[in-house]
């Protein structure tokens, strides 16, 4: 049997590896890391990274095309030896599903009435903007996706993006044809959200496991919160608006409390982003900011 | 053949190499959920550095590690310079260690790789959880760098075979 390289000279080239150039570049990556540490919105780099998204999105494009087909067809296979209990899983969730139409209905009702009396304000609606996952940092500690809209769909930094579970996370990098969604799992996810009906306003934390954990702002006393409870985007620092889906409570360690997420990242394919503006306060209007925050603070132990 | 083809040839054969490492970088980026998503994807590119450092360093010269890294940097969207440091770490200490890989079973070529993977993994872990300030849990990198090291035999051979038949022979 041979080995490669056996014969020594048949990898040793012409020339030495060239250990200078080693050295250099190696310097080079850690002054970038360095660098990168204190100015990571420096505008080189984020030119630089929106720049290579947009190149690769039409290259990770095609790469998906195939991927999906053979996902698809994983997927299809193992249903077909699951149909039965999905179809009873089908079952009891249909019929639980059916009470809730009935009280939805009703509560659409009681709803309407209200908003036929005087002096109530629509919040602004937002237009959903629909894109396919393309790309995913398939990294231990980076936890990201590429969708296929950018700044020309109207995409910008900040905006949140769901799935038909709930939230996936919020958008970081906007380019020309692709943007970059961080996920709440990443370490550097902070979203703020409240526990439905425990009066805890909190920031949800990523740490790259996957449930995140919620490390408190404000807590009324000792709140307790149950597992199931839900947990919901609070829109505090108005970077994301309020309400949005996040997860259910799954337990509580070290006096923070686990947030199992509704969003199934191994299955996300497809994900709208919410432009959703906030209300301005406007120059003149201090009834107007007024009225708002009157709102914001009616709308808390409504949906609590 | 003309003069001009060969040079086109060797050419091709000379960035065959980094040209695999960018198509590992992408593999990377691209949403490849073996198994639901229980299965991680394989570090690739590091399979690429550490087989070219080994049987073939003019292949693979450090400018391209750099690069392959960086793109990888730019795609995954990490902090820039992370992979290029984690690379250029792994090929410094691979080439210190060449003479004794050469000519060696594959099997001990193996066992050198998955020391270099724990090593790159170790500086991976370190500079994040500096970044981060906290003590980052190691799980999802460990499972990764485990499916690197089992899948590498096989990129080992595939690789071996392009080498030796279209790299250096023909």
């Amino acid at each position: 049997m041979e080995f490669l390289g056996q014969d020594r000279r048949e990898g040793l080239g012409r020339r030495a590896h060239s250990r200078f150039n080693l050295i250099l570049l190696m310097l080079v990556s850690v002054l970038l890391l360095l660098s990168s540490l204190y100015s990571a919105q420096a505008s080189v780099f984020k030119k630089a990274r929106e720049g290579v998204m947009d190149a690769a999105s039409p290259v990770l494009m095609l790469f998906a095309g195939p991927i999906n087909a053979v996902n698809n067809m994983a997927g299809s296979i193992g249903d077909y030896f699951n149909v039965m209990e999905q179809n009873r899983a089908l079952r009891a969730e249909n019929a639980e599903l059916r009470q809730w139409m009935a009280e939805a209905l009703e509560l659409r009702e009681t709803v309407a009435s209200f908003e036929a009396l005087e002096g109530y304000r629509a919040p602004p609606g937002a237009q959903p903007i629909t894109a396919f996952v393309i790309g995913e940092a398939n990294d231990a500690f980076a936890r990201s996706m590429i969708v296929n809209a950018g700044r020309s769909s109207n995409i910008e930094v900040g905006q949140a993006v769901v799935d038909n579970h709930g939230l996936v996370g919020r958008i970081v990098e906007a380019g020309g044809s692709a943007s970059r969604v961080l996920l709440l799992t990443d370490i550097q996810s902070r979203v703020p959200v409240y526990v439905e009906g425990a009066d805890v306003e909190g920031i949800l934390v990523g740490n790259t496991r996957s449930m995140p954990a919620i490390s408190f702002t404000a807590r009324a006393e000792e709140a307790e919160t149950a597992p199931g409870q839900r947990v919901l985007t609070s829109g505090a620092g108005g970077a994301l608006p309020r309400g949005l889906p996040v997860g259910i409570v799954s337990g509580e360690r070290k006096g923070e409390i686990i947030v199992n997420l509704y969003a199934n990242y191994s299955r996300t394919r497809m994900v709208r982003v919410i432009n959703y503006a906030f209300p301005e306060i406007d120059a003149g209007g201090e009834s107007a900011s007024a009225e708002s925050e009157a709102e914001a603070s009616a709308e808390a132990p409504a949906e609590g | 053949m003309g003069y001009r083809a060969e040079n086109l040839l060797r050419l091709m054969r000379a960035i065959t190499p980094t040209l695999l490492g960018v198509f590992g970088v992408i593999l990377l980026a691209a949403p490849v959920r073996l198994f639901e998503g229980l299965a991680p994807t394989p570090i690739i590119p590091l399979v690429i550095v550490f087989f070219w450092t080994v049987y073939g360093p003019d292949l693979m010269p450090s400018v391209s590690v750099f690069l392959i890294g960086l793109l990888q940097d730019l795609l995954t969207g990490g902090p820039l310079g992370l992979w290029p440091a984690v690379y250029l770490a792994t090929q410094f200490i691979v080439l210190s260690q060449r003479a004794y890989f050469l000519g060696r079973e594959q099997k001990v070529v193996w066992i050198g790789f998955a020391l270099a993977s724990l090593g790159a993994g170790l500086i991976l872990w370190l500079v994040m959880s500096l970044m981060s300030g906290a003590l980052l849990p190691v799980g999802a990198l460990a499972l990764q760098l485990i499916a690197t090291v089992l899948i590498y035999p096989v990129f080992a051979i595939v690789f071996g075979e392009l080498h030796r038949r279209v790299l250096v022979e023909a």
